[in-house]
């Protein structure tokens, strides 16, 4: 069985070494850059544009107002691939959920289990208890500032759903959370419907278009011109709030898949 | 031109080989374990080294610390060794 899985490894492994030779160089169009013509406005620049990175980083900036072009291109250019990300992640959770979550009725088994989790990480349970908010504010500095500096949605939500990581550490969860499963998982619905509700409230033009840009309104539709700036949070339109939506799914959805796995782990086997 | 930075690029994508393949070869699965959030640290600096900090942030995150504990909770629901 293991020299069956060796050579499957290694032929997997030829494989892939041998896509390297057929790969495109980076940033080149699969397509042509017609597509790229139609969307484009007046003010666009589409001089010595060659591949598709350079379409990007002349006009990212220009057209959707962010400093943060990998931003620009998760959440405007490509959103609706964000979107199926995003919906992926929901059948997930929703599947771990419902395999997994089993709650304690009996009102002494929680009261015997919270005092057995009481009893063996102090220590641990006192700076995860400290550092708990430390981390969630890192991870929402993430998603807020996700416009401007390197971050966004997902990185911000993994870095505050690891704060959930550290408290099931310190034995501070333990395992009667069914109220935490109904507010949980009330706020990943909440963050994904957030973004489909965006996506249609730009239907003017087109599902997820990003309607705020560069609209000189005072909600997130700053102008902002080619160049080096200091960074403006009010600026680019719809991508702080579908990126503050994603943040909250991910952040929620991945505590919810934690918390339920630690759920199924047997009683009298904590160590 | 090999420049320190190249040479600690190399270093870098061979560790990750390394521990990739020694995740394979440990029977007691804690060991694996750490050795896969090894390789996924490594990976965080490999990748912040090709300019890709958004990446970098995700990978970290979620490699270094959601992984691990998922994998921990998993080996504690099933086998410890691996026979």
């Amino acid at each position: 069985m293991k020299v069956i899985s060796f050579v499957a490894l290694i032929l997997v492994l030829g494989f892939l070494f041998l896509s390297i030779l057929v790969l495109h160089p980076v940033g080149e169009p699969v397509g042509n850059l017609d597509v790229f013509k139609a969307r484009s406005s007046a003010t666009s620049d589409l001089n010595n544009i060659d591949t598709m990175d350079d379409y990007f980083l002349r006009n990212g900036q220009r057209e959707t107002g962010a400093n943060n072009i990998v931003t620009t291109v998760v959440f405007d250019y490509r959103g609706f691939d964000t979107l199926g990300e995003g919906t992926v992640l929901f059948i997930a959770v929703s599947a771990i959920s419902m395999l997994l979550y089993q709650m304690l009725k009996k009102k002494k088994d929680i009261a015997k289990e919270r005092a057995f989790a009481k009893g063996t990480s102090r220590i641990v349970g006192y700076a995860a208890f400290f550092l708990y908010p430390l981390i969630v504010i890192f991870g929402a500095y993430l998603v807020v500032h996700g416009h401007l500096t390197p971050g966004g949605g997902f990185q911000g939500g993994a870095v505050a759903a690891s704060g959930t990581a550290l408290l099931l550490v310190g034995a501070l969860i333990t395992r009667k959370s069914y109220s935490t499963r109904k507010i949980f998982s009330f706020f990943e619905s909440f963050g994904l419907f957030i973004f489909i509700g965006v996506g249609f409230l730009g239907l003017g033009t087109a599902f997820l278009y990003n309607f705020l840009a560069n609209g000189n309104v005072d909600f997130f539709g700053k102008t902002i011109e080619f160049g080096t700036n200091p960074g403006f949070i009010n600026s680019a339109g719809t991508l702080p709030i579908v990126s503050l939506a994603v943040g909250i799914e991910v952040f929620f959805g991945i505590s919810i898949i934690l918390v339920a796995l630690y759920n199924a782990t047997k009683k009298d086997k904590m160590d | 031109m090999i420049t320190i930075t190249s040479i600690l690029f190399i270093i870098l994508c061979i560790v990750v080989i390394i521990t990739a393949l020694v995740a394979l070869f440990f029977r007691d699965l804690l060991a694996s374990i750490v050795s896969f959030a090894a390789m996924s640290l490594t990976l965080t600096v490999i990748f912040f080294l090709l300019d890709a900090p958004d990446v970098a942030i995700a990978e970290a995150a979620i490699g270094a610390a959601l992984t691990t504990a998922i994998f921990v909770i998993a080996i504690k629901l099933t086998r410890r060794r691996e026979e």
